[in-house]
């Protein structure tokens, strides 16, 4: 596909939603107010989790039947280049991609979906759990008799979560329940992370919990909406790529060394430039992704698709954050700058469901599995 | 005379399809090297009957009359087909340049002469002080009665030894405070005592460049294109368009795939390392397509292109030299033997596709010369 093929109204349609988006952002304080919620102690603001349901932005990628939107990923994808912009610690992937990817797709007449939307709660996903040497390990998280027992690992958004949507193992098969914040037997322990927030490590034991899906759907539908939040995660490191690279070019523009601006020798024009490059491509490669995961149902070429885009942003992402710091020069290693939370905001999304190299990997994988099948 | 632009893009595309599926020589399909006009004169003359050599040009000089839209369908189905673009230098530069400044004269007399190749035209652009600072070159030009005499040398003029006709850059005037003043655009015949060619062997043992010697040749002062001293600014406007098609997917595109049938034969893939460099360089390739699309669209809502569209040939052709280094990878101990080497039932000449890569991020202004561009007329970084 190329922008072409969209109709000049959704491109219309894409422009207005991420005009009201930098908009809604910038008058909350642009990156300044990330900066302020991170030295508070590294969570999110509710009332701004509201204000984001009030211009609609959790419902943009739901179908309209669900109460949504119904404008795709693209969509999402405007939304999440706007977060990562003014890297927002609100969780709008893991509620967008995640946690309404998830009910939308098993329940979609739950009370929850609802209260997600109007921006009332948040919640966070369990669904990868941690093996005995560190690294992601095949589920063993229980689920019988209302209750779950074990563990989980890597969930975003944990700390200032009204509840859990936790993937674990019935008795028969994988099950899809939700766990309220506080409850019985829940510890969580928060991993503070680069740029402030917390990742939480879960443990349950006898926690009750409400059963919503079971069965071989649970499976698929986490496989997608991870497949949409790894798209999306590509797209909120496009938008701050791009503007970490802004940043860079006004300082280059306005530091003076030997008498003249540093950005008028041809060196840092030419690293410049490259970088400049670097993520026009990242923007155009993931753009094109997303809007190709939205024609696609096959879940195997949107998982390719995924792939391509957090692979891409990924590889943009590093060599942007930090090559930014390098043309910063000293100051670029001072907390003091804002440059410095970019990049520590890119370690956290680079790592988050995967970083280039897995992608790459994963990428690779489906497409020999996909020229084999042909 | 059909209107091709009232055409569906699709319908369009399947006639051109068609006709290059059909019509185009199986033995001429993505010839490695840049042919003689001998060797493709029977393709040329059929173009020539179906009246698609000049798809640009409008319609009354002859051409196709196409949009950028139609025109871009046009190229890339070439491509697709692996149809070689023939001694094109008259078509791409020549015409556009008489058609936008030429004389009535200059157009009823040169433009048939282009279209049926009657006369094969070289460019004159470089010379030994000019490459990427253009315009320092030397060459010069004074008029003796009717004709202008030329004095100097041109260098890199690709395939001269079998061209009829130079167009080139030439001085006119010696005496102006900036260099890019005092220039002019000049026609020349080949075939005369004052012009002599010599070819360049390249570092491949190719002769496609050539350097072109003028020691008191001459041209009529008729075959002045457009006004006297003003050819710096004629040249630049000539850039504008082909400026998209230099940063094109297919180069690149073309050898992702030789590698990927070459590195399956030889049994690359099974080297982890090797498999994520490959998916590195097929990702560099789908992203940068994705890329282009958006600048071809640019072209077909009818924008003109801004100077960004330079970042398509940094990417690109620095993209294509990574893929023709990891043939040479996977090519192993035979990574220095010339020649095809088989590999199943496929050939792939691991070591052309290397020697075709270098000098692209050199030719159309070098990748530097590029950067140069973008950081001021783009990123609008000052000196």
């Amino acid at each position: 596909m190329t922008q072409t093929d969209m109709q000049p109204s959704d491109q219309q349609d894409l422009r207005m939603l991420r005009e009201s988006a930098r908009t809604l952002f910038e008058r909350a304080g642009g990156s300044g107010r990330s900066r302020k919620l991170r030295d508070a102690g590294g969570g999110w603001d509710a009332d701004m989790i509201r204000e984001m349901a009030e211009a609609g932005i959790f419902g943009v990628t739901l179908p309209e039947e669900n109460g949504g939107l119904g404008m795709g990923l693209a969509a999402g994808g405007v939304i999440a280049e706007e977060v990562g912009r003014v890297i927002a610690p609100e969780p709008v992937v893991v509620t967008v991609g995640l946690s309404l990817g998830l009910l939308r797709r098993l329940c979609p007449d739950h009370a929850m979906m609802e209260q997600l939307v109007e921006g009332a709660t948040v919640l966070a996903v369990a669904w990868q759990e941690r093996g005995p040497n560190g690294g992601p390990a095949e589920p063993s998280c229980r689920y019988a008799d209302g209750k779950l027992t074990g563990g989980k690992a890597w969930v975003a958004g944990a700390g200032g979560a009204g509840g859990f949507l936790v993937v674990a193992e019935g008795d028969a098969g994988p099950v899809l329940v939700l766990a309220e914040a506080g409850a019985d037997g829940l510890s969580v322990e928060e991993r503070r992370q680069a740029d402030g927030s917390a990742m939480g490590e879960l443990s349950f034991s006898g926690t009750p919990a409400g059963e919503l899906a079971s069965g071989g759907a649970v499976r698929a539908a986490l496989a997608e909406a991870v497949n949409d939040a790894t798209a999306l995660a590509a797209a909120e490191l496009v938008g701050l790529s791009e503007r970490a690279f802004e940043i860079t070019l006004d300082y280059i523009k306005t530091r003076e060394q030997f008498d003249k601006p540093i950005g008028s020798f041809q060196v840092i024009q030419h690293r410049a430039v490259d970088l400049n490059v670097m993520c026009e491509v990242a923007q155009s490669g993931v753009r094109e992704a997303l809007g190709l995961m939205d024609r696609q149902t096959d879940p195997k070429a949107r998982a390719r698709l995924a792939s391509r885009a957090k692979a891409r942003a990924v590889t943009a992402a590093k060599k942007i954050t930090r090559d930014a710091i390098q043309l910063h020069g000293a100051v670029g290693y001072t907390d003091e700058f804002e440059i410095a939370l970019y990049l520590n905001r890119a370690l956290v999304l680079s790592a988050w469901l995967g970083d280039d190299a897995y992608h790459r990997r994963l990428w690779f994988e489906a497409r020999e599995e996909e020229g084999a099948a042909q | 005379m059909t209107d091709w632009n009232a055409m569906s893009d699709a319908d369009f595309r399947k006639e051109v399809r068609g006709f290059f599926e059909a019509e185009y020589p199986e033995d001429l399909r993505n010839l490695p090297h840049r042919p003689k006009f001998a060797e493709i004169e029977h393709w040329h003359r059929k173009l020539h009957a179906k009246g698609w050599v000049a798809p640009a040009w409008p319609a009354e000089y002859g051409g196709m009359g196409l949009n950028a839209a139609k025109l871009l369908i046009y190229y890339e189905e070439q491509q697709r087909w692996g149809v070689n673009r023939g001694r094109d230098m008259g078509v791409q530069m020549v015409g556009p340049l008489i058609i936008k400044f030429g004389t009535q004269e200059q157009k009823d007399y040169w433009l048939p002469r282009i279209l049926s190749c009657e006369d094969i035209w070289c460019q004159g652009y470089s010379e030994p002080g000019a490459g990427s600072d253009l315009a320092n070159l030397r060459t010069r030009a004074e008029t003796d009665g009717d004709d202008f005499v030329i004095n100097g040398q041109k260098i890199w003029t690709t395939m001269a030894h079998d061209a009829t006709h130079i167009f080139m850059l030439v001085r006119t005037d010696q005496a102006t405070p900036k260099k890019q003043q005092g220039i002019s655009f000049l026609l020349a015949p080949m075939d005369q005592p004052g012009v002599e060619v010599r070819t360049i062997t390249t570092l491949s043992g190719e002769t496609e460049f050539c350097e072109v010697f003028f020691d008191d040749a001459r041209t009529p002062r008729a075959n002045l294109v457009g006004e006297l001293n003003k050819g710096w600014t004629m040249a630049k406007a000539l850039l504008s368009f082909e400026r998209i098609f230099i940063g094109a997917p297919n180069l690149a595109q073309n050898a992702l795939g030789q590698l990927e049938s070459f590195a399956r034969g030889r049994g690359a893939f099974e080297d982890p390392v090797f498999r994520d460099r490959f998916a590195q360089a097929a990702l560099d390739v789908e992203d940068h397509a994705a890329l282009y699309s958006r600048f071809a669209d640019q072209l077909k809502r009818g924008e003109t292109l801004g100077a960004d569209v330079s970042m398509l040939k940094i990417w690109v052709t620095e993209c294509f030299q990574r893929i023709t280094e990891l043939m040479i990878e996977a090519a192993g101990p035979d990574g220095g033997t010339v020649g095809p080497l088989q590999v199943g039932n496929v050939n792939v000449d691991v070591l052309a596709s290397f020697y075709k890569a270098r000098p692209t991020t050199i030719y159309g202004g070098s990748n530097e010369i590029q950067r140069n561009i973008l950081s001021k007329a783009v990123l609008g970084l000052p000196g």
